[in-house]
């Protein structure tokens, strides 16, 4: 990462679930696990609207220094000095309960195969399987 | 005329009675203020939701241009046959007004709809809402199937409603106000939706109290889906608060120390507004169809979680009113009580100094 201490280079980041704004700071660099993938952003970065998928928000410098926050689905807005993150659930990684996350993984894997024909069920199936996993991962802080 | 005795004790128990009231004001009051933060805490996100939405229908066409086919099942209008109705009111009573209030509105709703011949789905949240429908209405019956798959690994579960009266119980949701989880009602709202997606209904409603600030309420039928207006709360049926409501309310507000006034915008929610909706070309790097498909459903769970704490707020303001005014009566009955008990006392201080005195003067 390129050395950027000047204090008008640093990225306002703000995080906001259904129940609140979680997260009000400032940041050298913000890590978003979007749809198709780990995305870092940099002060300066060009205007993105994206949907996150499951995953770690992973913030770097600044006033929030670095934190962590599991989110599953969400979408955020990237403008060149500022990050505003939506997410329907958040998280600090010790708040996981990792046998209530093994259960969601298996829910998920019950979904898959009560799914039968129908796409929309494997997809639904899939996506709960997918961020039980994320979770029970995140909660391992093996990232 | 009563003893002074029996004077004494209906004065004691009057006070008990007022003492547990004003209790249960403070109570309500400190769970009014609560309710109300939570509310306003839950406005930036519903706000930015609807902004990436908008700004996705502006930025795209609702309609395929090869097909010709709506973007999204829940813009798509039906003739509304089946009409689901989610009626919202509190868990407990002594709220006034409060719960009868809603009822009458859902009723009035129902007793409309029916005389156009569509057959109504009823889905109560809040046991007082649960309690007014379960006994009168029969519940939804589904045809549960299961088949296993040649391979033995995977169901075919299907579902199919049989419906048996003009008016349901579809569902009802007992613990969702103790908590206002996002998670619950995302469980709720996804139900309805699939019900939705499905033709199993034609249209949703909500009834529920709509809360801006203790002396600005009013009950209200709100239209879920199908969607027309995007951000925009399309409401049918209002009953005002009347001007001696609202001068109880505020009364009771300002003795308990919350504020009358509609609270002010945070900064977080007026940047909220803005989310999105920049003057900036954004990168949009994902498919319309498959942000629509994510974000409306949970476009209807927050209408819902707006709805329902909203409806939370509205309830313990009703509480507060009402025990406020118990309280004063109470004190007015203690008042009357005292004077006649002060009175009873006097003539029989009178009584028997006339006798003391009648008797001197006879010897």
């Amino acid at each position: 990462m390129a050395e950027s201490g000047n204090k008008s280079e640093l990225l306002k980041v703000r995080l906001v679930t259904p129940d609140r704004v979680l997260l009000d700071a400032t940041a050298e660099a913000v890590e978003l696990p979007s749809m198709s993938g780990y995305l870092e952003t940099l002060y300066g970065a060009a205007p993105l609207l994206t949907e996150l998928s499951a995953g770690e928000v992973r913030l770097h410098g600044g006033s929030a220094g670095e934190q962590v926050f599991f989110v599953a689905w969400g979408f955020v807005e990237v403008l060149p000095d500022r990050v505003t993150i939506l997410a329907e659930t958040a998280l600090h990684p010790d708040e996981i309960d990792p046998d209530e996350a093994q259960a969601e993984l298996k829910h998920g894997e019950d979904l898959w195969h009560q799914a039968g024909d129908d796409q929309v069920k494997y997809d639904e199936a899939n996506a709960v399987t997918r961020v039980a996993e994320e979770k029970i991962a995140s909660a391992h802080g093996k990232h | 005329m009563a003893n002074v005795l029996d004077l004494r004790r209906r004065i004691r128990s009057v006070k008990n009675t007022r003492q547990i009231t004003k209790a249960m004001k403070m109570v309500s009051a400190a769970k009014l203020r609560r309710a109300q933060e939570h509310a306003l805490l839950a406005r930036p996100y519903a706000h930015m939701l609807t902004n990436v939405l908008e700004s996705l229908v502006r930025r795209t066409d609702l309609f395929n241009d090869e097909t010709g086919e709506i973007m999204h099942p829940l813009l798509v209008e039906r003739e509304e046959k089946n009409v689901l109705v989610l009626v919202i009111a509190g868990d407990k009573g002594f709220a006034g007004g409060f719960n009868s209030n809603i009822g009458k509105a859902a009723q009035r709703f129902i007793d409309e709809r029916r005389a156009k011949g569509q057959n109504i789905d009823l889905e109560p949240i809040g046991k007082k809402a649960i309690g007014l429908y379960k006994k009168r209405f029969p519940a939804a019956v589904y045809d549960h199937t299961e088949e296993l798959y040649d391979n033995g690994l995977a169901k075919h579960i299907e579902d199919i409603r049989h419906r048996a009266a003009p008016i349901e119980v579809a569902a009802e949701h007992p613990r969702l106000l103790v908590k206002a989880n996002f998670e619950d009602v995302t469980a709720v709202a996804n139900s309805i939706v699939a019900r939705y997606e499905a033709a199993e209904i034609d249209s949703v409603y909500i009834v529920y109290n709509e809360f801006k600030s203790v002396i600005s309420q009013r009950v209200v039928v709100e239209k879920l889906l199908p969607i027309r207006k995007l951000g925009a709360h399309e409401i049918t049926v209002v009953t005002e608060m009347t001007e001696e409501q609202k001068e109880a309310a505020g009364k009771a507000a300002q003795e308990s120390g919350v504020s009358i006034n509609v609270p002010e915008e945070s900064v977080a929610e007026q940047e909220a507004k803005k989310f999105g909706t920049n003057d900036v070309d954004y990168i949009f790097d994902q498919a319309p169809e498959r942000l629509f498909r994510h974000l409306m459903p949970r476009y209807i769970t927050t209408e819902i979680f707006h709805a329902l704490l909203e409806s939370i707020a509205a309830e313990h303001a009703a509480r507060m009113t009402a025990t406020d005014a118990a309280t004063k009566n109470a004190g007015e009955l203690i008042d009357k009580l005292s004077l006649t008990m002060n009175r009873v006392r006097q003539a029989a201080i009178t009584k028997e100094i006339i006798e003391i005195v009648s008797g001197a003067a006879a010897l």
